[in-house]
């Protein structure tokens, strides 16, 4: 808390926190350096070769914790059409800050063939106005039944996690959208009945399994899919094939729109790897807006794709490369409608204190506009290195995401030290570019400093 | 004259049989020592720093046939229930936070240290390699072996095995230059039970890594008959049912 302090009210601007936050990171690094054991040179004969295998006689139960203590701190963009929409009276600080602390309980419990898992989290958020917020979330609670290794059935509040991408999976039919700026984030799932049906053969095709899906929509449960009750049917079918990942999948209803679509991922070579995926969402409506705030749906089937390369280079550098066509998203001149109505809001408010196109830009933002990857193609680039200069347990990466659109981005360099077991220290740094009326350009921050410390239990 | 003739004779009947060896055959009785046909194991894998500081991991795994092998982290906790798959040459790394397997290749190291994913899910040496040569000395074999693919992790291997027990002693992986990549180990042969005697320690080092080193040791390994299904993409997540 003192460290937030102390850069809120000295004021501190993005340079300032970010030099503080490397010195943090070197100060970490170098009292672990210190604490360090001394160089002993052990071999296996000299080492204690005998050792408990936990829960050899498994438990019927486990229990894992997780504990993660954030800071985040925001540069705000004052000449973005996002801030004026936000913040038309304006903003006294330059930079916002939050502090998070995120516990995380997994719980499994074993009877037999069945198996019971739940995941909660609870985030504690101090944030810039200087109050607590506290959300508490299930992420995962369902009942698993596995007579055999071919069949298994789940009931429950599950995450459907289907697709090859890393940063997009337009296939992912059954899933809340990822955070871009941390994919492997934990999501939160939905209640779904699910199965999976797995065959193994001989000859070309040498797996094939089923999963289908089932999952019920009313006024309480999975009810960001629809306020009328209905079921929701869906499945994928793989293949693992010629040493090719190959699947298939749908998904179907009333309210919903029908969709179909494929993924696939396959190593070239020891070092290299390509997947895709490929979505068609039957009937899609795109809602827009035109410059003076008039509503427009265009209907067609939306077309989504995805082609992705990983590679691995002899330096052992993990190249991610992904180009992204969003078949739903927004054209440049459409973006430009959008950011055109809010500033054309903003100038009736402050002319005449009117607040109705700004209150109409606003509902537009959070239903349609105001999302990642809300245009139409991307790449998204990540390089990570293990260890450079035989600094042990050190990962250095860089994320780029481009929109490749109106040539705006973000580019993000990131350290994750990790020096004792279960300890994991992370920096990240995102920096957007754009011009003007694009859509990094136009976000409420121009820059965002992540600070975490992570334990697990 | 008489006794040269003699020596020559002599010789010729220590080297001949070793030519005589059909050195596929040998390596699959090799293979067959160091691991039953179908079985479950329990290891700690130890990578130690220059430094000397140490990161442990216990992994269960269970391996079927030839070239099937999956495997899921127990400790330490950050690792916990992460599993991985080996199918011939495909392996896969499954990530509960990620909720989905993902393509991992034989050159990297998901735990990191000197052993790669090929070395941690190791498959039978006669599914990656064909025996070129095998040389015999007193008491071992020198098999060299080569890569049936380019998408093996290592272009030659020369291997080192005891010609009693039939077991490994030492084994140098090298890259299609010649380089030596690393060194395997395989110490303290045990007893554990249900006729499987192996080396119950690997230890590498590696010329690439200086001052690292990295070490299996195998706490159990029990036969067991096991579904093919247990060797997919979809029950990655539930490896650790089988315990």
């Amino acid at each position: 808390m003192s460290f937030r302090y102390l850069l809120k009210y000295r004021n501190f601007d993005f340079y300032t926190c970010s030099f503080l936050a490397l010195s943090f990171f070197l100060l970490f690094y170098i009292i672990f350096m210190c604490t360090s054991a001394e160089a002993i040179d052990k071999t296996s004969d000299d080492l204690n070769l005998e050792f408990e295998i936990p829960g050899v006689e498994k438990k019927s139960y486990e229990f894992r914790l997780e504990l993660k203590s954030l800071e985040t701190i925001r540069g705000l963009n004052k000449d973005s059409t996002l801030f004026l929409q936000k913040h038309p009276d304006g903003h006294d600080d330059k930079i916002l800050y939050k502090t998070d602390l995120d516990i995380k309980l997994e719980a499994r419990y074993y009877a037999k063939i069945t198996r019971f898992y739940g995941r909660l989290k609870e985030n504690l958020a101090y944030n810039d106005e200087e109050s607590w917020e506290n959300n508490l979330k299930t992420e995962e609670l369902y009942v698993s039944f596995q007579p055999s290794p071919s069949i298994g059935i789940d009931a429950g509040k599950k995450v459907l996690k289907w697709g090859k991408g890393y940063a997009w999976n337009p296939v992912a039919f059954f899933s809340r959208p990822k955070d871009l700026d941390d994919p492997d984030l934990t999501l939160e799932g939905y209640y779904v009945f699910s199965g999976d049906f797995i065959k193994s053969m001989q000859g070309p095709i040498k797996t094939f399994a089923l999963t289908p899906v089932i999952l019920p929509v009313s006024g309480n449960i999975n009810d960001e899919w629809g306020s009328d009750r209905e079921i929701l049917f869906g499945g994928k079918a793989y293949f693992f094939a010629y040493d090719t990942d190959l699947d298939f999948m749908f998904l179907l209803g009333n309210e919903i729109n029908d969709r179909i679509g494929l993924s696939f991922s396959k190593n070239i070579s020891t070092n290299f790897e390509i997947h895709g995926e490929a979505a068609i969402v039957f009937d899609y409506t795109k809602h827009l807006t035109d410059k003076q705030g008039k509503g427009i749906e265009k209907k067609y089937d939306a077309k989504d794709f995805l082609l992705g390369i990983r590679y691995l280079s002899a330096r052992d550098t993990t190249y991610i490369l992904e180009y992204y066509r969003n078949g739903q998203g927004y054209t440049e001149y459409e973006i430009k409608d959008y950011f055109s109505f809010i500033q054309a809001g903003y100038d009736s408010y402050i002319n005449s204190q009117n607040m109705g196109d700004m209150l109409a830009g606003r509902m537009y933002g959070s239903r349609y506009y105001n999302k990642q990857t809300v245009m139409r193609d991307y790449l998204y680039l990540k390089v990570s290195h293990n260890e450079p200069f035989d600094i042990v347990y050190l990962t250095p990466s860089l994320t780029c995401i481009y929109n490749i659109n109106d040539t705006s981005g973000s580019i993000a360099p990131q350290i994750t030290y990790s020096p004792i077991t279960n300890l994991e220290f992370d920096l990240k740094t995102i920096f957007l570019f754009g011009e003007d009326n694009t859509e990094y350009g136009e976000k409420l921050h121009d820059y965002k400093v992540v600070v975490s410390l992570k334990y697990y239990f | 004259m008489k006794k040269i003739i003699v020596l020559l004779v002599m010789w010729h009947m220590l080297v001949v049989p070793a030519f005589a060896l059909d050195g596929n055959e040998l390596l699959k009785k090799i293979d067959r020592n160091l691991n039953p046909e179908s079985f479950e194991m329990y290891r700690k894998l130890l990578n130690i720093e220059p430094d000397g500081s140490k990161k442990e991991f216990i992994m269960y795994s269970v391996k079927k046939g030839k070239d099937k092998i999956a495997s899921v982290f127990l400790a330490p906790a950050s690792e916990k229930g992460r599993s991985t798959l080996r199918v011939g040459e495909n392996m896969w790394l499954y990530i509960p936070n990620v909720g989905k397997p993902l393509r991992i290749t034989s050159l990297q190291s998901i735990t990191g240290g000197v052993f790669n994913n090929s070395d941690i899910m190791q498959i039978d040496y006669s599914a990656e390699y064909s025996c070129d040569k095998v040389e015999s000395l007193e008491g071992e074999y020198i098999l060299y072996l080569k890569a049936k693919t380019k998408a093996v992790a290592y272009d030659s291997v020369k291997m080192w095995a005891d010609s009693k027990d039939l077991l490994p002693l030492k084994i140098e992986c090298h890259a299609s230059s010649g380089m030596l990549i690393k060194t395997l180990y395989f110490k303290q042969v045990k007893d554990f039970g249900g006729g499987v005697i192996r080396p119950a320690v690997t230890e590498t080092d590696s010329p690439l890594y200086k001052g690292y080193k990295s070490i299996i040791i195998f706490a159990s390994v029990k036969r067991r008959d096991l579904a093919d299904e247990v060797f997919t993409l979809n029950y990655m997540p539930k490896v650790e049912n089988l315990r």
